[in-house]
């Protein structure tokens, strides 16, 4: 098991090299250059030349390259040419509120898509199991920005029970994580986003675990489960959706990984300040290190989770063993 | 003990109803061991399923009785059943390779089980597990083994240890050595019966394996089409059966006692289509000595000798359909025959 995790970290390091390379080449293949949106088009030519030098882009590709892998084996992502900050801290300050929202979205979802796809599989050909399949449906269709605006509409307009948007009501200051984030405060700012972005996330879940829990329940072990006379419960949850939940686990574990990415529009619509919004400006800006850092923190935590998901794997299912 | 009154089932399906098990009658005295035999689809595991009531979603008693200690056990709450099931009546099932969860280990899986009908604790449950273990011949280190990690035959152990945990009344054994090899098979059947005469628990052994039965069975009924066809002692059975399905049963499958090579001979043709109202014989169809009163009314049960029954109306022409039942070109004619009635309708 231990060889295996090193081994699999090993090809990690060097898939995240790859993907490095590809991103830094992405960046800058794509159209417009970073001086564009942070001096105004109107300056001398000398001035603009001036500024390429300082930040190294006068140099040839090759030469760009060498040091931008140099400096990220040292983890070292540079700075930011727009908060002149570096990238590690920009990603630093956004992170949490992004994971903070996108974790409590997905607890939400996975609870209850867990619960109820199993429960629906059970009670199959009711009158729940079609709600449940159309209202999750419904919900990942439908446009989250639209969603999230009538939810603000009714529960935040109309009945006033949470605010709007943003973190934190306005004037409020905190300086530690814990003034920032584990207040009253705060937890009243997240239900609406959360339960929104939980909603859009509900189906993969729910409709995962339907599946494989009908899958599961033509076993042959379910029905020795009930020969056994155990109660419906024990066999639905302990029997059936034990077995059930493997699907589900890799799911989850590849969510955690594209979560740190945020739901862009939820968090334009919620004006909530984490990564989601700052990747989407970054590139519009062309602030190539701060979305050469953000892209591959997303990349190695997708590959980190499709690891911890293997591993779990081992856990919930004994006939795995990983050598 | 158990006495099943004039059962029928039904299975509800896109095409119609199917009657699985029609009018099947039979009763089961304590320590008795009795073989249900038929081929695929004549509705043995339905009888068994039934008894338990794990019938699937679209399957119901239609009508009968299943008297367990005198109480009716059609109609009795899922609750009441819930109860019976494993601790009075336990099922040692089909697959024994996929009827243990992968994902617990077997002594878990036994201990659940006692657990589930009586509260001795933990501790006396595991004891027991150890007693079970040890009288189908398996190592106590194997309870914490996952499936996965036992081959076929400890598998197939494992789960008829499961069913003696409770001490049950009787024990429903549906095809339980199907999937193993044939070494495995008799050393488990053996088992399987010193265990059954040591408890003195009743057993229903379910099987398309006529061998099988006159190994381990007193008695057998031979199920065809949802109906029984005979019923009787096997020593009385296998001495000399009397319903022609019978007959060519045994030509069917070679006796462990006499290897003479003599050549097996099958029945031609396949099971009647139970979708379909069957106004005569089951077997009719398929029966090498058919008349016209065998296709337009139902034979039924008729005492031949005692305790021994068969549903045929000719019955008294038994020696005659014996000699004949030996000749390859009895059953060669029944072929020609099907096969003349299905090239016109083509």
């Amino acid at each position: 098991m231990l060889a295996y995790i090193v081994k699999r970290l090993l090809i990690m390091i060097v898939m995240l090299l790859l993907v490095a390379t590809m991103i830094f080449l992405m960046f800058r293949t794509m159209p417009g250059d970073p001086t564009a949106s942070m001096v105004d088009p109107s300056i001398p030519r000398e001035a603009r030349q001036a500024l390429l030098e300082r930040y190294g882009l006068h140099e040839s590709l090759w030469t760009q390259y060498r040091i931008f892998m140099r400096d990220l084996v040292q983890l070292d992502f540079g700075n930011s040419y727009f908060y002149n900050r570096t990238v590690l801290r920009v990603i630093g300050d956004r992170l949490p509120a992004t994971l903070i929202l996108m974790l409590t979205a997905m607890l939400f979802a996975y609870t209850f898509g867990i619960l109820w796809g199993a429960w629906m599989a059970w009670n199959r050909g009711s009158r729940l199991e079609s709600v449940g399949v159309t209202f999750s449906l419904i919900f990942r269709s439908a446009p989250t920005f639209w969603v999230g605006l009538m939810a603000i509409m009714l529960f935040s307009v109309t009945l006033g029970w949470f605010p709007a948007q943003g973190m934190r009501t306005t004037g409020y200051v905190g300086d530690s994580f814990a003034e920032v984030f584990l207040n009253r405060d705060f937890v009243r700012h997240l239900i609406l986003p959360a339960f929104v972005a939980g909603l859009y996330f509900l189906a993969t879940p729910l409709l995962i675990m339907r599946n494989s829990m009908l899958e599961v329940m033509s076993e042959d072990y379910i029905e020795m489960a009930r020969a056994k006379g155990l109660r419906d419960r024990s066999v639905l949850y302990k029997h059936a959706a034990r077995n059930a939940l493997l699907p589900v686990v890799t799911a989850g574990a590849l969510f955690i990984g594209a979560a740190i990415g945020g739901q862009v529009l939820i968090e334009v619509v919620f004006s909530w300040p984490g990564l989601g919004r700052e990747i989407v400006q970054a590139v519009t800006r062309s602030d190539y290190p701060l979305a050469q850092g953000i892209f591959i923190i997303i990349s190695a935590l997708v590959m980190f989770m499709n690891l911890v998901a293997d591993i779990l794997y081992a856990f919930l299912d004994p006939r795995i063993a990983y050598r | 003990m158990l006495e099943v009154q004039n059962l029928s089932i039904e299975y509800t399906t896109e095409d119609g109803v199917l009657k699985a098990v029609d009018d099947v009658s039979f009763n089961l005295q304590r320590g008795e061991s009795l073989g249900i035999v038929g081929e695929s689809g004549c509705g043995k595991t339905t009888v068994a399923k039934a008894l338990l009531r794990l019938l699937p979603e679209n399957g119901a008693i239609s009508g009968g009785r299943v008297l367990f200690h005198g109480e009716n056990l059609v109609g009795k709450s899922p609750d009441h059943m819930r109860r019976i099931r494993h601790s009075k009546i336990a099922l040692v099932s089909q697959s024994a390779m996929n009827s243990l969860n992968p994902v617990y280990t077997v002594g878990h899986q036994i201990r659940e089980g006692i657990l589930a009908h009586s509260n001795i604790g933990r501790h006396a449950a595991h004891a027991r597990c150890v007693e079970v273990f040890g009288m189908v011949g398996l190592e106590e280190k194997r309870l914490s083994s996952y499936p996965h990690q036992l081959s076929g035959g400890m598998k197939q152990r494992a789960i008829i240890a499961m069913a003696l945990s409770l001490e049950p009344d009787i024990i429903v054994a549906d095809e339980p050595t199907t999937a193993l090899d044939v070494v495995v098979q008799g050393r488990i059947l053996q088992r399987i019966r010193a265990i059954q005469r040591q408890i003195s628990t009743s057993m229903i052994f379910i099987t398309h394996d006529i061998s099988v039965v006159s190994e381990i069975c007193e008695r057998i009924i031979v199920m065809y089409g949802g109906k029984i066809m005979e019923q009787a002692d096997s020593a009385s059975f296998f001495r000399a059966p009397y319903h022609p399905y019978s007959l060519g049963l045994q030509n069917a499958f070679p006796s462990i006692t006499d290897i003479t090579g003599e050549e097996l001979v099958s029945i031609p043709g396949t099971p009647p289509n139970l979708m379909q109202e069957q106004p005569g014989c089951r077997f009719q169809e398929r029966c090498p000595f058919a008349t016209s009163q065998c296709r337009s009314r139902t034979p039924p049960l008729v005492k031949v000798k005692s305790n021994h029954h068969a549903a045929c109306w000719y019955t008294d022409q038994v020696n005659d359909f014996r000699t004949r039942a030996r000749n390859r070109d009895t059953w060669e004619a029944v072929r020609t025959r099907i096969e003349q009635q299905e090239t016109p309708q083509q």
